[in-house]
């Protein structure tokens, strides 16, 4: 179940970076970090996560934004709040 | 005391003797004393000022952290950087200073003073180091520095002191804390790295300094083709001086095994205003982009893609100020800002681009692009007033006063060819150096080929390089 939780998460990220992005080709996993993506950088960081913060109504603080190393960090830490 | 005179040959050699042949705890000492002989040889004031600036960011430092109450460490982190950004902004403000010290003394304007105590060497990039530690310290990145021996040398490390790079607490500390001793490797390196700045500093930007000084001085008799190529060539020798005066200080710290964080990364390369950031004076922009930019984006970011703008403006404009607190730095810095909203909000323009013409013209397009845009906003870095600037490019053109032969901007057929010739294989170098370190790869060439290359290079070096102006561009800031 939590397993599976965390698996709708990430598409659900998946699927903002791709329209943030306008890459539909992107493809996430739980290991990925933001230089793995083109485009992914300090210029379009904040639109994502404002947008992932959006799509669950959640808030993330900046000392948790700083603390994301990498796309798992990011599905554990929605996910913990959405719960 | 410049890096390349006689005074500071005798410093860093004795230094780097006495580094070599001592015990492990006493090579920090020697760096120490070696950083404060090197600040106070300039003015000793300036020594006073950089060690009052490191006292109190050890302090506020330790004070953030003892701190539990939320609201507390945010006042006392807020009040600290006050203090830190107010004694920049009066000691790089003139007219500021010689009020308050007018007022207290009573005297009439004693322009002397004010003439030594203003702008003191260094404080620019002290005071961003200071900053970032605090704030590290404040965001529980880093903790607060327990011995001030140590945490001096990060601020004041002489081959850092003048022009950087800003180094990061986290990466300097660490090699502090462990002294490392005498590594003939390392020493190799470390000078091979100071002799190519040197090539950079002497056959380059040296050799383009005079004419280039010249036409920014007299803008208004400099025809237009004049005007278009000092533009043109203003870039490279800013780039020759300041990743020349890099290589060295960088060099340099590797002989006492201390890795310094590098400042370029073929920036000419850049496709865009924004990659060109992450690859010109990369230790100011990551500091900017990491302190600043971050968390204001972070701050801003219900406002989407306005929120971005608005970061991307005011970071590049206080990043412009870091300058100097003239309209034509903030003009500067607003100018990179601008260009790159304008990239983000036409991006989609750019992929269309590179569709129709093919990935290969659209980057050699993009490059020209935006080396053409950083030349021009460079004339406002540059020029002594806004007004200056603004005349400067209003003014460029094709058209020379007399003959096409203006193009050299006065300098001879021989500096054409000393500076081209250099500029060329720095270029070469460079592009090689993208993927490979060519400095550890040239041990691996035989040894009759490695000498022949150094003593080459060495002959054309003292044969050839100016070294009538030791100054180097970023002094000034």
């Amino acid at each position: 179940m939590k397993m599976e939780k965390q698996q709708e998460i990430l598409m659900c990220i998946q699927q903002v970076v791709r329209e943030i992005l306008k890459n539909d080709s992107i493809v996430l996993d739980y290991g990925t970090t933001s230089s793995d993506v083109k485009g992914w950088d300090s210029l379009t960081h904040m639109l994502i996560m404002a947008e992932v913060e959006k799509r669950y109504g959640i808030r993330i603080s900046f000392r948790e934004l700083m603390k994301v190393g990498n796309v798992g960090d990011l599905v554990s830490m929605v996910e913990k709040k959405v719960n | 005391m410049a890096f390349l005179s006689l005074d500071f040959a005798i410093l860093f050699i004795a230094t780097f003797l006495l580094y070599s042949f001592s015990p492990a705890k006493a090579r920090n000492f020697y760096l120490l004393v070696a950083s404060c002989v090197f600040i106070a040889w300039n003015n000793p004031f300036f020594l006073v000022m950089s060690v009052l600036v490191t006292a109190f960011t050890f302090v506020a430092g330790r004070v953030i952290e003892k701190f539990q109450d939320k609201g507390k460490v945010q006042l006392i982190h807020a009040l600290s950087i006050a203090v830190l950004v107010g004694l920049w902004i009066l000691f790089h403000n003139p007219a500021w200073l010689s009020g308050i010290l007018h007022i207290r003394s009573g005297a009439a304007g004693d322009s002397s003073i004010v003439s030594r105590l203003i702008c003191p060497l260094g404080m620019s990039f002290y005071t961003f180091q200071a900053i970032g530690y605090l704030t590290d310290v404040y965001w529980q990145e880093e903790k607060a520095e327990r011995n001030f021996f140590d945490f001096s040398l990060y601020m004041l490390f002489f081959l850092k002191f003048l022009s950087g790079p800003i180094e990061r607490f986290g990466s300097l500390i660490e090699q502090i804390r462990r002294p490392e001793s005498f590594d003939y490797d390392n020493a190799v390196y470390g000078l091979k790295l100071i002799f190519l700045g040197m090539l950079k500093k002497l056959l380059i930007a040296n050799y383009l300094s005079p004419y280039t000084s010249d036409v920014f001085s007299n803008v208004n008799d400099a025809s237009g083709l004049q005007l278009l190529m000092t533009c043109l060539l203003y870039p490279i020798e800013l780039y020759s001086d300041f990743s020349g005066y890099t290589d060295m200080a960088l060099g340099g710290a590797r002989m006492f095994g201390i890795r310094l964080s590098p400042n370029f990364n073929f920036p000419f390369s850049s496709k865009s205003t924004a990659e060109l950031w992450r690859r010109w004076h990369m230790s100011l922009s990551f500091w900017v982009r990491d302190y600043l930019f971050v968390p204001m984006t972070a701050l801003l970011r219900r406002w989407k893609a306005a929120g971005i703008y608005a970061s991307l403006l005011i970071t590049f404009s206080l990043l412009g100020l870091w300058h100097g607190m003239g309209l034509s730095f903030l003009v500067y810095g607003l100018i990179q800002g601008i260009i790159i909203c304008l990239e983000m909000r036409f991006s989609a323009v750019r992929t269309r681009f590179e569709r129709r013409v093919g990935t290969r013209i659209a980057n050699v397009v993009y490059i020209i692009r935006t080396y053409l845009l950083f030349a021009l906003s460079l004339v406002f870095l540059r020029s002594e007033s806004l007004a200056d600037a603004v005349e400067f490019i209003t003014r460029i053109s094709f058209v020379p006063h007399h003959s096409w032969k203006e193009m050299n901007i006065g300098m001879s057929d021989h500096f054409c060819i000393v500076a081209g010739t250099t500029l060329l294989l720095m270029f070469i170098y460079e592009a090689f150096s993208v993927k490979h370190d060519l400095i550890e790869k040239s041990r691996e060439l035989p040894s009759w080929l490695r000498w022949t290359i150094y003593f080459s290079l060495f002959f054309a070096l003292f044969s050839l390089g100016m070294f009538e102006n030791d100054n180097f561009i970023y002094l000034q800031f």
